[in-house]
């Protein structure tokens, strides 16, 4: 028999509905409830990660802790390249409804014409467009104020210069992101970076972190570099430079100090430099560091390399005289002239007047071989140790390939080059006992180990010659400074012009003086050199010797090394005092 | 037992209450310590801008004009400089 169930008792309704229909509704209402448990715990269980991850892109926020690049600084802890907090504006272009008064406004803030501004925010297509990065913080403070809808800041950091041009060539600079481009920047660039750190939080509606999640990555800030450079005599170097380019009316110029003792660069500047801060309209001229890019022949300051190979291996003594009349001498049908013609010369004299003659005379005595390995041991031709950005290694051909008259001439520094600073560094052979010590840019406070080239006597010996050679009789007396013994050796060179060296009256020169202070027992090793001066003088000893005379005073007195020589005072006593 | 059900949803209840101030105040507490935060690197900057700022004002380059032009101040060489204490230094001539 079959079970029915009566619902209503409305006569018009008392049809019997069949048991299995209400059977089938409470079948499908399972259904549909185990069909969204599946569902559920599938999307609760199984594959959870969607939801998961836009739950957490509501209130989750990964907060970027920035690394602050490290400083530069001096040797004395003074800022040479540091960074400031910057904000940047930006805004979004589509929102930004500025009146004419409004938009005149924000344009003298951000110190830019107002057109370049309208300019930025016509397109209303893009939802991002920076207005200026970089600002002065002051007026983005004022722009803040202003509250002008879609317009918003962000905080970048500037590097900043306090020496400016001074010290451009040395520091270098950094590109918008914060990467080093030119020198120290860039070569230490990794090490100043820093690593960024980041940490999670969650944040309320109102955008305020409200817990940490997870674990934080500490930012790893930049390390400081301190430099072997000392900012005074940086400066210094550099306006004295800079004077006696103006004043001889030469393209350019470059010093290099170093210390004699450990190695260190004291300064090193160029002349023509620019603001490492505004860097617009910067011409390659203005950019390249001379005193390690460039390349030229050294000339006569290179003779004292040649004498010291012949008095350490005995070939000659200071007192040997040499012939040099009458002024010329031909090797291979190349005659190789002196200035002036200067008679029977001692080997001293012959450093002190630069006879190319003399030097020649001396040089045809000496193996090729051997003059080779004490060029090329002096650093010549050899990659300078000190890591630059563009720096280069000069040129020194193999001495097979050297013939008697290219021995001759690169004897007295023709045929071969060098850049100022590895003539610098090389003159460490004469302050340094007879050994080359390394050049360095950082800070090291231990006086360096060298590498022999000469003896100790040779090296004294030399010292002397280039005592005299800056000295009354010598090529370069201007040299001679207040209180203290220089010695050093003036070179005025040919500049190559094409394949020859330019004729006479229409020659260009490079001139230069590498020298040291106090001569005993040298502190210090300054190099200065002018390119093409055009003003009438061009002997290095007269355009290049005063610059390194007033370097050398300065720089010594700022190491407080006391006075090797006899001065006169011009202190003036207080008059006695009438007594009441 | 209906008595000490009621005192256990009351207790129940009563942490639930407390946990939501807790809470509360630890983010409210998390946000101040934030904000102390956001202020020490905005300090720590500005004490950097400042220093950076001090530095330029003290350049070679500025101290010199500033001691030449205002002051009247001249280099020093060592003809105007007295030597004291070491007995190596050379004797000033008269």
């Amino acid at each position: 028999m079959s079970r029915s169930i009566q619902y209503t008792a409305s006569p018009l309704l008392t049809s019997r509905t069949p048991v299995w229909r209400s059977k089938f509704v409470v079948g499908a209402v399972a259904l549909g409830f185990v069909g969204l448990g599946a569902r559920a715990a599938y999307i609760q269980v199984f594959n959870n990660d969607f939801f998961q991850r836009q739950g957490e892109v509501r209130y989750n926020r990964t907060l970027e802790l920035p690394a602050n690049r490290g400083r530069i600084l001096d040797r004395n802890g003074l800022i040479l390249a540091s960074s400031v907090p910057a904000p940047s504006i930006w805004a979004i272009p589509e929102d930004v409804s500025l009146d004419a008064a409004e938009r005149k406004q924000l344009a003298k803030l951000l110190e830019m014409p107002e057109a370049d501004v309208a300019k930025k925010l016509a397109d209303e297509d893009k939802s991002f467009v920076w207005l200026k990065r970089q600002i002065d913080p002051d007026n983005a403070k004022k722009i803040a104020e202003l509250n002008f809808k879609g317009i918003y800041q962000r905080t970048e950091y500037r590097r900043q210069y306090p020496e400016g041009e001074a010290a451009a060539h040395v520091v270098g600079f950094t590109n918008i992101e914060d990467n080093g481009q030119e020198g120290v920047e860039l070569l230490f660039n990794s090490a100043l970076l820093g690593r960024p750190g980041s940490r999670h939080v969650i944040k309320d509606r109102l955008g305020r972190a409200v817990e940490q999640v997870g674990e934080t990555v500490p930012p790893e800030a930049g390390k400081d570099l301190q430099l072997s450079i000392d900012t005074k005599v940086q400066f210094f170097a550099y306006q004295k430079l800079r004077d006696a380019v103006l004043a001889n009316r030469a393209q350019a110029g470059s010093i290099v100090v170093l210390d004699a003792l450990t190695g260190e660069v004291l300064a090193l500047a160029n002349y023509p430099s620019y603001n490492p801060e505004k860097r617009v309209n910067l011409s390659g001229a203005q950019l390249r560091n001379r005193a390690l890019t460039d390349t030229f022949e050294p000339g006569s300051v290179m003779k004292p390399f040649t004498i010291g190979l012949a008095l350490n291996t005995g070939r000659v003594k200071t007192s040997t005289i040499i012939d040099t009349s009458p002024g010329s001498v031909t090797i291979t049908g190349a005659t190789i002239r002196d200035a002036h013609p200067h008679g029977a010369l001692t080997v001293e004299q012959v450093i002190q007047v630069s006879s190319n003659v003399g030097t020649t005379k001396i040089a045809m005595q000496l193996p090729a071989s051997e003059m080779w390995e004490t060029f090329s041991g002096a650093g010549f031709g050899q990659k300078p140790q000190v890591e630059f950005p563009g720096v280069v290694s000069g040129r020194l051909r193999p001495a097979k390939s050297w013939r008697p008259i290219e021995q001759a001439t690169a004897s007295y520094g023709y045929g071969l080059s060098a850049s100022l600073f590895q003539m610098v560094r090389s003159y460490t052979v004469f302050s340094h006992d007879g050994q080359i010590i390394r050049a360095t840019l950082l800070k090291n406070s231990e006086p360096a180990v060298g590498v022999p080239v000469f003896t100790a006597d040779t090296a004294a010996k030399v010292r002397k010659m280039l005592q005299m050679a800056a000295g009354p009789g010598g090529t370069g007396p201007k040299a001679q400074t207040a209180g203290y013994s220089v010695g050093g050796k003036s070179g005025t060179a040919y500049k190559q012009q094409g394949k020859g060296y330019g004729s006479d009256g229409n020659r260009k020169y490079r001139s230069w003086f590498v020298g040291m202070a106090p001569i005993d027992q040298p502190r210090i090793v300054v190099g200065v050199m002018l390119d093409e001066p055009t003003a009438g003088k061009y002997f290095g000893g007269e355009v290049a010797a005063p610059v390194f005379s007033e370097t050398v005073q300065q720089t010594l007195r700022v190491m407080g090394v006391q006075p090797d020589i006899a001065i006169k005072p011009q202190i003036v006593a207080n008059a006695v005092q009438e007594s009441f | 037992m209906t008595r000490v059900n009621i005192l256990l949803v009351l207790a129940t209840l009563g942490s639930a209450m407390y946990l939501v101030g807790v809470q509360y105040e630890s983010r409210r507490l998390f946000t101040e310590l934030e904000k102390a935060h956001r202020e020490a690197r905005r300090l720590d900057t500005e004490l950097e801008r400042l220093q950076v700022e001090k530095r330029s004002q003290a350049t070679p380059a500025r101290v010199e004009r500033v001691a030449r032009e205002k002051l009247q101040m001249r280099q020093v060489t060592p003809g105007i400089t007295m030597y004291l204490g070491r007995s190596d230094a050379p004797e000033a001539q008269p």
